[in-house]
């Protein structure tokens, strides 16, 4: 594939900025870690060696007790697997290092209270008020903050795209109705129509996907509009209505990629505005449905908890921070390694 | 100061805008803001209307009061209050929200305040005596002395002449007939008090012989005929003479003159129409029920000062503080983590803690399955549901055996509660036996049971109790080991009661509060007219078109031709022996059919407080709800300069701050350390509480 000079000349001054570089390199190992989640935190083992054979639980369907000779059918627990086999001997497991899922009780059969971190237990990061563990829910938490922003960035962009180069492009009566109309829309308090809808239905991430997205798009048309209507004016638009190209054609693909320096560099801003506003949603309740995790639902349950159980808030707090920061870092580089002057000078 | 400064400041925004300043003005009295001057009279209409309704509302003379009525007073029964206790203190207290309005009937009325000024405190013609064993029994209010005339279904009452409303103005009978003119009026906006105190409903008459004595007469002859009468309440007629079409904002914000301890004084009035942070209830020094016996020692503090804390974590940082005086400790997590036996200030006996069993009907709280729903509607699935969860975990885990199983849908009402029924423990093999005999035999992929059209067995489990979460989150979690799934919606409280209330749920965990009465009630809950409209054809058996009927408490959606016909012998039977015959089967049906899952009880409860709180030697009365129910604590005061001295730099506190010299030497940095259970009145059953 060969790259536009331009672009070329845009990733090397993104390179150069090692902040940010670095910050895009960590994010994407995270996102890495965050897709094999299930290979580092799940009360699944890896590899189980029984009778035998070698067995993979980690993907696919459950195995009930009864194939490793439990006497119930419900799904095996590696632990007690591991412990057993280790005793008896005849085989082996082998759990991830984090031997929790997020929705289970890592003490059962004891009290359910917050618990300190305790290394012996593989409690890395403590347990929550439901005796979850706090790491495993904090990965699996990061992971749907993602799922969530990457949907949302994609939504905001083909809403904003489409509705803003079509305002751009048509001008006039559409253009003027459509501003109007996205200066209602845009004064509608977004946190309370969330609230409202969410307390009437089940919530859901699609849901408040669709509800986040549909009160977010407006800010993208602007820019959009304005680099529609510049473009649209040049010389190689009219060619390309002379030589007979469509609409959708002249926008989308000779329009659209002389804009779309501003898009890429929103991104990055734009995910961090979509894991706060899931991360509020969740910390007032009225986010994605118990018991998914969730970093906001972390959040409520440690600030109501601060004296007994600090750990739930400085883990969630410290992740939160972390994650955010790397990504301001890859928008603040990213931004300038798309800004044309290389150099500013105020006066 | 402040509250002035706004005054200003509003009255000069006003002025200086233009407007009149004569709408402010006049809005600055206790009357919420209505000129006296235009006030419609509401005494020519309720003149035509007793006229109108002369058989409800009867006037006679002495002379007709029935020869050889046993009157009774039960001065007999124990005294309420402690002889230790002293009057005077503050008692602060919060609260979540401010109330919406100091009406105590109508829109929004029905708050969580309205104990403050009625419920707890407003003095009917007879209290329910809370302390005494084996049946209820009333002790004097504002009637001194009552008769029964039980095969007439009527009690005549003679009040005290000492009555006094708030204002000075003496209790009559008027203000009883007035009650129910009162409640009967559309003026109110409020059905239910239209439909219970209705004409034609439940009383048939109420009758005037003088100035004190009245009888009022019930519809049914109902066990507790006593009861239901003498715990009406007068109303105070001239206080709302005023009252016509706008009684909703015309009464919106005055306080209704009590017969009670506790007033709200025109200035707090005032203070709070710019000032929504705190209310404050002041006690009548002169109060006429002051000295008498069973309100004597009671109601002792001076004041009562409820701050608006929004959040529970913050009231209770407050409590820590000492900014408030008692902590309610019901939930497991403040008991044992937040607030534990050896926290330093419960160690050093600043705060005491006391757990005490009462004796009342429980709460309901289960899961509430709608059995007019696919799959749902099969019994045999409705108990494999029973057996996959986990109650024992949860009581266990979650409250620490704190609380106990609830066994039948009714318990707490003592001999009424059907003694052996148990409710069905967790057990998945007997679950998944259920499951199969409704089809579903084989496990998914995700460990969830499929029938043959490959359905999975999956419910949605809705709440609007967030605190217990947790709860639904062990269910889940252990149901699935039976195969079942349920998807949890933890929703607003008022969107979940919409949802349930629209029988749109499939299983809801809700808990219906009662009151303390004699025996259950069956027909809101269970009765078919509650489930659907026409639920059975004139022969009895299930008819084909029916439709489900919303907005009734029947959340199980139960229909049971045998159950009704149970259900209204019970309703109509004026003898206790044979309705709890008829309540035990009822039981044993509710038990067959499945559809409620009992879920727990708490039989007590427990609060810590600041030394300074007193209680009676026996902490509280049996059918106490809360520990301030009945208002028999009081206010040390001296201990409470002695505490908070000792709390401030110089006290326990100078352990964490290095270099702070205890400046008041006689007072001693330690008092003995109080946690305390008052079981005297334990009436759950052995084997429960063993559990």
């Amino acid at each position: 594939m060969r790259l536009n000079p331009l672009t070329v000349k845009k990733i090397k001054r993104f390179k150069s900025l090692r902040r940010g570089y670095y910050s895009l390199i960590l994010m994407g190992a995270l996102l890495l870690l965050a897709v094999f989640a299930e290979l580092f935190v799940n009360n699944r083992a890896l590899v189980v060696y029984y009778e035998g054979s070698l067995r993979f639980p980690v993907y696919g369907g459950q195995i009930a007790g009864t194939e490793f000779g439990f006497d119930y059918s419900h799904e095996t627990n590696y632990r007690d697997l591991r412990d057993r086999l280790r005793a008896e001997g005849g085989g082996f497991v082998l759990m991830p290092p984090v031997p929790f899922g997020p929705q289970e009780d890592a003490y059962p059969g004891e009290f359910i209270r917050p618990r300190p971190p305790d290394f012996g237990n593989r409690n890395f990061l403590g347990t929550d008020t439901q005796n979850r563990d706090v790491l495993a829910r904090l990965v699996y938490g990061f992971r749907n903050a993602m799922i969530f922003a990457f949907g949302f960035v994609g939504g905001v962009y083909l809403l904003g795209i489409v509705i803003g180069c079509a305002m751009g492009y048509f001008g006039g009566w559409f253009d003027l109705i459509t501003q109007r109309f996205i200066e209602i829309w845009s004064n509608i308090p977004f946190l309370y129509t969330v609230i409202f809808v969410s307390s009437v239905f089940e919530p859901n991430l699609l849901l408040l996907l669709a509800i986040i997205v549909a009160f977010s798009w407006t800010g993208m048309t602007y820019y959009m509009r304005t680099g529609t209507f510049k473009e649209k004016a040049r010389e190689y638009v009219a060619a390309a209505q002379i030589l007979g190209a469509s609409t959708p054609r002249i926008i989308f693909h000779h329009i659209l990629p002389n804009i779309i320096a501003t898009l890429v560099t929103f991104m990055p801003f734009l995910m961090i505005t979509a894991i706060t506003s899931l991360t509020a949603l969740d910390f007032l309740g009225y986010g994605l449905p118990e018991p998914t995790p969730s970093w906001g639902e972390l959040l409520r349950q440690g600030t109501e908890r601060l004296k007994i159980a600090p750990w739930i808030t400085l883990s969630a707090f410290a992740a939160m921070t972390i994650v955010l920061t790397l990504m301001a870092f890859v928008g603040e580089a990213v931004r300038e390694a798309f800004d044309p002057k290389k150099f500013t000078v105020y006066e | 100061m402040k509250r002035s400064r706004l005054q200003f400041f509003l009255v000069s925004a006003l002025a200086g805008a233009g407007f009149l300043l004569l709408g402010g003005c006049c809005r600055n009295d206790a009357r919420g803001g209505f000129d006296p001057a235009d006030a419609p009279d509401i005494y020519p209409e309720l003149a035509e209307y007793y006229e109108e309704h002369a058989d409800f509302f009867r006037f006679r003379t002495p002379d007709d009061i029935p020869e050889g009525l046993e009157w009774t007073d039960n001065m007999h029964l124990p005294d309420l209050g402690s002889p230790e206790a002293r009057k005077g203190g503050v008692q602060r207290g919060s609260m979540a929200d401010f109330p919406r309005t100091l009406r105590v009937v109508g829109p929004e009325a029905n708050n969580a305040f309205r104990r403050f000024i009625l419920d707890d405190m407003l003095v009917g013609l007879a209290g329910l005596h809370p302390n005494v064993e084996g049946g209820h029994q009333s002790y004097p209010g504002v009637a001194e002395e009552w008769a029964v005339d039980y095969e007439n279904r009527t009690v005549y009452a003679r009040l005290n002449p000492a009555a006094r409303w708030s204002d000075g103005e003496p209790v009559t009978v008027d203000d009883v007939m007035f009650m129910f003119f009162f409640y009967q009026s559309s003026y109110i906006n409020d059905p239910w008090y239209n439909n219970w105190y209705g004409i034609g409903n439940n009383y048939t008459d109420i009758t005037k012989y003088d100035d004190h004595t009245l009888s009022i007469s019930m519809r049914e002859a109902r066990p507790d005929l006593e009861r239901r009468i003498l715990n009406l309440r007068p109303l105070p007629q001239h206080f709302f003479r005023e009252m016509g079409e706008d009684f909703v904002q015309r009464y919106q914000w005055r306080f209704m003159p009590t017969t009670g301890p506790y007033v709200i004084t025109d200035e707090e009035i005032e203070r709070i129409r710019f000032n929504r942070d705190s209310i404050t209830l002041t006690r009548l020094e002169d109060w006429w029920a002051r000295d008498l016996k069973f309100y004597r020692n009671r109601f002792n503090a001076d004041q009562i000062r409820l701050r608006v804390i929004r959040d529970t974590p913050k009231a209770f940082e407050a409590f820590l503080l000492g900014q408030l005086d008692m902590f309610g400790m019901n939930l497991t997590e403040y008991n044992y983590d937040m607030l534990p036996d050896d926290h330093p200030l419960v160690e050093d006996g600043f705060i005491h803690k006391s757990t005490f069993y009462n004796d009342i009907p429980r709460p309901s709280w289960g899961l509430w399955i709608n059995s007019s729903m696919p799959l749902l509607d099969n019994n045999d699935i409705r108990k494999g549901i029973h057996y996959a969860l986990n109650w024992d975990q949860v009581l266990e885990q979650f409250f620490r055996g704190d609380y106990v199983r609830m066994q039948t849908t009714a318990d707490g009402y003592g001999d009424m509660t059907h003694p052996d029924i148990r409710a069905r423990p967790f057990d998945p093999d007997r679950a998944m036996e259920y499951f199969a005999k409704a089809g579903f035999t084989e496990r998914g992929s995700d460990g969830i049971l499929r029938n043959e059209r490959g359905q999975r067995l999956s419910f949605s489990l809705n709440t609007g109790a967030a605190p217990f979460r947790g709860v639904l989150a062990i269910l889940r979690q252990e149901a699935r080991k039976a195969g079942l799934e349920l998807r949890l919606e933890i929703l607003d409280p008022s969107a979940n009661w919409l949802k349930v209330q629209e029988k749109n749920h499939d299983i809801a965990f809700v808990g219906l509060n009662v009151s303390v009465e004699r025996y259950p009630r069956y027909w809101e809950t269970y009765h078919s007219s509650n489930a659907y409209h026409d639920a059975f054809l004139e022969d009895g058996t299930p008819n084909p078109d029916r439709r489900v009927r919303t907005q009734t408490n029947n959340m199980q959606v139960i229909a049971n031709y045998e159950l009704d016909q149970l259900i209204e012998r019970y309703d109509e039977s004026d003898s206790l022996d044979e309705m709890r015959e008829l309540a035990f089967r009822m039981e044993e049906i509710l038990h067959e059919d499945a559809s409620f899952v009992p879920a727990f009880i708490f039989p007590k409860f427990r609060v810590a407080y600041w030394r300074w709180v007193r209680w009676p030697d026996d902490f509280n009365v049996r059918f106490a709800r809360e520990p301030t129910e009945h208002y028999v604590h009081w206010f040390d005061t001296e201990r409470r300069v002695e505490t908070e001295l000792a709390v401030r730099p110089g006290g326990w506190l100078a352990r964490f701050i290095p270099g702070a010299a205890r400046d008041i030497d006689e007072i001693p940095a330690e008092f003995p350390k109080k946690v305390r259970v008052f079981d005297q009145w334990l009436a759950v059953p052995d084997d429960v509480i063993a559990e």
